[in-house]
């Protein structure tokens, strides 16, 4: 979701490819799947006032081997903009294989890590571990949470004079029980650790039966339809083969 | 001033003479006119000047002076005529000179026996030349004769019989068995021509063919790998190409090979430095390119860090490119964009996509295929897609148009590219529409041809995905609800599969949505139903799960007719393939049948309680239960959903 310019300083982060010796590798999460969609809000208040903004997130796209993630973010009550404002994101998951705990860019030292971190409950257990070197001994590939990084790329709907910058970032953590999502924005030049939290929704459902998402992370199929090829080889020549 | 073309009744005519003298003169003559001249060749094969050559070469005699000295001229003429066009190549065979060729490498004068098979090679180098039988044993002593002979047109015919015509593994079985390895080895030392006849042959035999290649590898302790690496040094762009040709084939025959990453960075820098060749070579190199990193990331990686994007799309704006090259640099990009983001982000920083989109009206079939299958893969990218990029106009309705191309296969190209173009993310889907696209793919889906029909599915399939109600009936309409059941019941269990995931699409989202399955008596539900009661492939089972899922998630009607499906009344439920699905070994069907239970039973529902007693009864809660140690945490996961949160199993048992 983007927040009020302060600076701009909008930086491009470039997708590592993991080179590290492949451990376990995650398991899929049905509720952290291409066409789930979440909603709720993120606190964006300041010493001035309070203020929450409802948000609105899909999942687009679920590459766990390259620990990639991405999706839209839609913010709907923005008081400085005429419509609601998508922008696209993407997102880093700590697996210990493409990702570790510690950014390592966007302006995120590891202390600012671990202060966010450390702000999920979920994250206690690991602290220790990561602490010692990073959490890359940590056996991340069947807890019941998950740790992300979403940066958002660019506005979908709105120019980039809209009064608002994606110059930050969040720490996410995703909770495989329930399809919860709790985050914070990390921009130095932002006020600290507002907070995102979302719930697994389906459009046009009430949000409180949780469990009928169902329909809507069953098209998850179109994980296998974007990544057409892959099913290319059994049914047709193809150059694409995988 | 104007070429003269050649006189019939003359040239004819002193062909067929009897003097010795007027004849090899007239065929000399022929030779020299049409070396290198396809016009000529053409030309002259219609006045029907190679029955005359032919004749002359069958009624010649070797032994004689004269007799040799016609019949080498008469083998170089129809050589020639047989080099690189294929009329030629069937005039001669035509003619019946291929035996009388063949007859001639064993004749006493060298000379005939180097014109013979410098004849033979160049038809060998056609497709149309007769296909080598390697299982007959004297063919085979036949060809290890060519091989180890010394002179070099006898081995360069034994290696382009080998390139010709070794085609499975089993040839290429029997060829590394009688020895044709080793031969070829010895020829990476000799002449230009026999290296690189000997790299072409190598290749052909090591290709897809671990076996070959480990031979290969342990012979003379691994020097022949080394000879190959060294030639890839070679100062002759041609030489260099195939010895890159034959690493390719080693590293894609077993990857344990050539796994050093400088050997890998090489080979992409020469195929790279080697497009710039203006001929032949700089052609086939982007082909070359295309198979060493298919489907492999690391190469991807390190073609991308070599900035492959870069040179390829600097070739592109040569305005005058050949279409083969066109189509080989356009099937490299599609390959090196196949898998990662980076690769696509540059593609699309560079602006390739106007030169691709150009492309796809090209005049040659080949060209089209290839822009297709490099837009498929470039539109893979789901930040470019979101981003729109694809869904403009000015690639739609070209990509929409190549759905009736006369060609098969840019049409099967160009449904791969919608497919995912139409994954655009939107509910609106209004610009294939409009431009005539969803009327095309629904044709597509009654093709005769499989690929055509499985491919159109795929394509109306994404774009139902998240489609909103309005766009998903316009689609529903134009199929119709028998061509979706019969879909499902398609001969092909591809289309059957991709048939499924389009319904699971369509039924997803609001209660309406759902009513498509039961339209028309409910046909296309019954169809899902008999396909889960017979399936034996894995990915369809999982589908139709989810179908019944999506539907399960609907009103107490909807619920009430999954359990008819489920749990026919004439049969007492003990063969349920809902049963058999929580036992598969599969994770992602045990996980999709889990997901019909959890909608079949969610607690807010009025009917879940008899639902619940019902599943209780066919045993389905117990298997339920044991699934709490799952070891897929999704299938856990949905097991404590159904047990622990929703469902007082253990309350159900005692009132029941």
């Amino acid at each position: 979701m983007p927040v009020r310019v302060a600076l701009e300083n909008t930086t491009t982060p470039s997708h590592v490819s993991g080179a590290n010796s492949r451990r376990n590798s995650f398991q899929s999460c049905s509720l952290l799947s291409v066409g789930q969609a979440f909603s709720g809000t993120q606190n964006v208040s300041s010493l001035q006032k309070d203020e929450a903004w409802r948000v609105n997130v899909r999942i687009q796209g679920c590459d766990l081997e390259h620990g990639y993630l991405c999706g839209t973010m839609e913010a709907l009550n923005v008081p400085m903009a005429d419509t609601p404002v998508v922008t696209f994101w993407e997102g880093e998951i700590v697996d210990t294989k493409n990702y570790t705990f510690f950014t390592g860019k966007w302006e995120a030292a590891p202390e600012d890590d671990i202060r966010h971190w450390t702000k999920f409950d979920s994250f206690g257990p690991l602290l220790g571990q990561v602490e010692m070197d990073g959490g890359k001994s940590a056996d991340l590939s069947n807890y019941p949470y998950i740790f992300m990084r979403w940066k958002e790329q660019y506005f979908v709907n709105v120019g980039t004079d809209c009064g608002l910058t994606i110059a930050g970032f969040y720490y996410v953590c995703f909770s495989c029980n329930d399809g919860s999502i709790s985050g914070f924005y990390y921009d130095p030049n932002s006020s600290p650790f507002q907070k995102l939290e979302l719930k697994a929704t389906n459009d046009g459902r009430s949000v409180s039966r949780t469990w009928e998402i169902m329909q809507a992370l069953n098209t998850v199929s179109v994980v296998k339809s974007v990544r057409k090829v892959k099913f290319c080889c059994y049914n047709q020549s193809c150059h694409n083969c995988e | 001033m104007p070429s003269s073309r050649p006189s019939s009744d003359l040239i004819l005519h002193r062909l067929s003479s009897s003097d010795y003298e007027i004849k090899l003169k007239a065929i000399r003559e022929v030779k020299n006119q049409i070396i290198g001249n396809r016009t000529k060749k053409l030309s002259y094969i219609k006045l029907g000047a190679v029955p005359a050559v032919a004749d002359s070469l069958a009624k010649a005699n070797a032994d004689s002076d004269f007799g040799s000295n016609l019949i080498v001229q008469s083998a170089a003429v129809l050589g020639s005529f047989a080099c690189g066009v294929d009329q030629g190549v069937r005039a001669v065979l035509d003619a019946g000179a291929f035996p009388n060729l063949i007859r001639l490498l064993s004749a006493v004068d060298e000379k005939v026996v180097d014109a013979a098979a410098r004849s033979l090679r160049m038809i060998y180098q056609s497709k149309l030349a007769p296909k080598f039988d390697f299982y007959k044993e004297e063919n085979m002593d036949f060809l290890l004769s060519l091989l180890r002979s010394e002179n070099e047109n006898l081995t360069g015919l034994g290696a382009g019989i080998v390139i010709h015509s070794c085609e499975t593994s089993d040839e290429q079985n029997i060829l590394c068995h009688a020895g044709s390895l080793e031969k070829l080895i010895s020829g990476l030392d000799g002449s230009i021509s026999q290296r690189d006849a000997s790299l072409e042959s190598l290749a052909t035999i090591l290709k897809n063919n671990p076996e070959a290649v480990s031979k290969f590898v342990e012979l003379q302790n691994e020097r022949a790998l080394r000879s190959v690496i060294e030639l890839t040094k070679d100062k002759y762009p041609r030489t260099r190409l195939l010895a890159c040709l034959c690493l390719i084939c080693i590293k894609n025959s077993s990857s344990c090979y050539l796994q050093d990453i400088g050997i890998k960075t090489k080979l992409i820098y020469i195929l790279l430095e080697l497009l710039d060749d203006s001929g032949q070579v700089g052609e086939e190199s982007s082909f070359a390119f295309s198979s060493l990193v298919a489907g492999k990331e690391d190469l991807q990686k390190l073609a991308f860090e070599a900035n492959a994007i870069d040179k390829f799309y600097n070739h592109l704006q040569n305005c005058a490119l050949h279409p083969k090259r066109l189509e080989g640099i356009f099937l490299a990009l599609a390959d090196l964009c196949s898998k990662l983001e980076c690769c696509r982000s540059k593609f699309m920083s560079l602006q390739v996509l106007n030169l691709l989109i150009n492309a796809l009206t090209h005049d040659e079939a080949n060209v089209r295929t290839a822009a297709c299958i490099c837009l498929k893969s470039v539109s893979r990218s789901i930040k470019s897609l979101s981003a729109g990029y694809f869904t403009n106009e000015r690639i739609v309705i070209p990509l929409v148009r190549l759905l009736s191309d006369l060609c098969t296969s840019v049409q099967v190209a160009a449904l791969g590219a919608i497919s995912n173009i139409v994954v655009d993310f939107t509910p609106d889907k209004s610009t294939i529409i409009q431009c005539g696209g969803l009327k095309e793919l629904v044709q597509l889906t009654k093709s005769m041809d499989s690929s055509l029909r499985l491919n159109a599915v795929w394509s109306l399939r994404n774009m139902v995905f998240l489609a909103d109600k309005m766009c998903k009936e316009a689609i529903f309409m134009e199929l119709t609800v028998s061509a979706v059941a019969s879909l499902i019941r398609d001969p092909e269990p591809s289309v059957q599969e991709q048939a499924l995931a389009l319904v699971r699409n369509l039924v997803d989202g609001c209660m309406d949505c759902i009513e498509f399955a039961f339209a028309e008596d409910g046909i296309i539900l019954d169809a899902v139903g008999s396909q889960l009661q017979k399936s034996s492939k894995i990915e369809i089972a999982i589908q139709g799960m989810y179908v019944l899922s999506n539907i399960a998630s609907g009103n107490e009607f909807h619920k009430e007719a999954i359990m008819s499906l489920l749990f026919p009344e004439t049969e007492n439920g003990s063969h349920s393939f809902l049963s058999q699905y929580l036992q598969s070994t599969d994770s992602s069907l045990r996980t999709s049948a889990a997901w019909v239970i959890v909608n079949l039973t969610v607690p807010a529902s009025p009917g879940a309680f008899g639902r619940i007693v019902k599943l209780r009864n066919f045993g389905i809660v117990s298997q339920i239960k044991r699934m709490v140690n799952d070891s897929c945490m999704d299938v856990k996961l949905n097991q404590s959903v159904s047990s622990s949160i929703w469902i007082p199993w253990d309350a159900v048992s005692e009132k029941s």
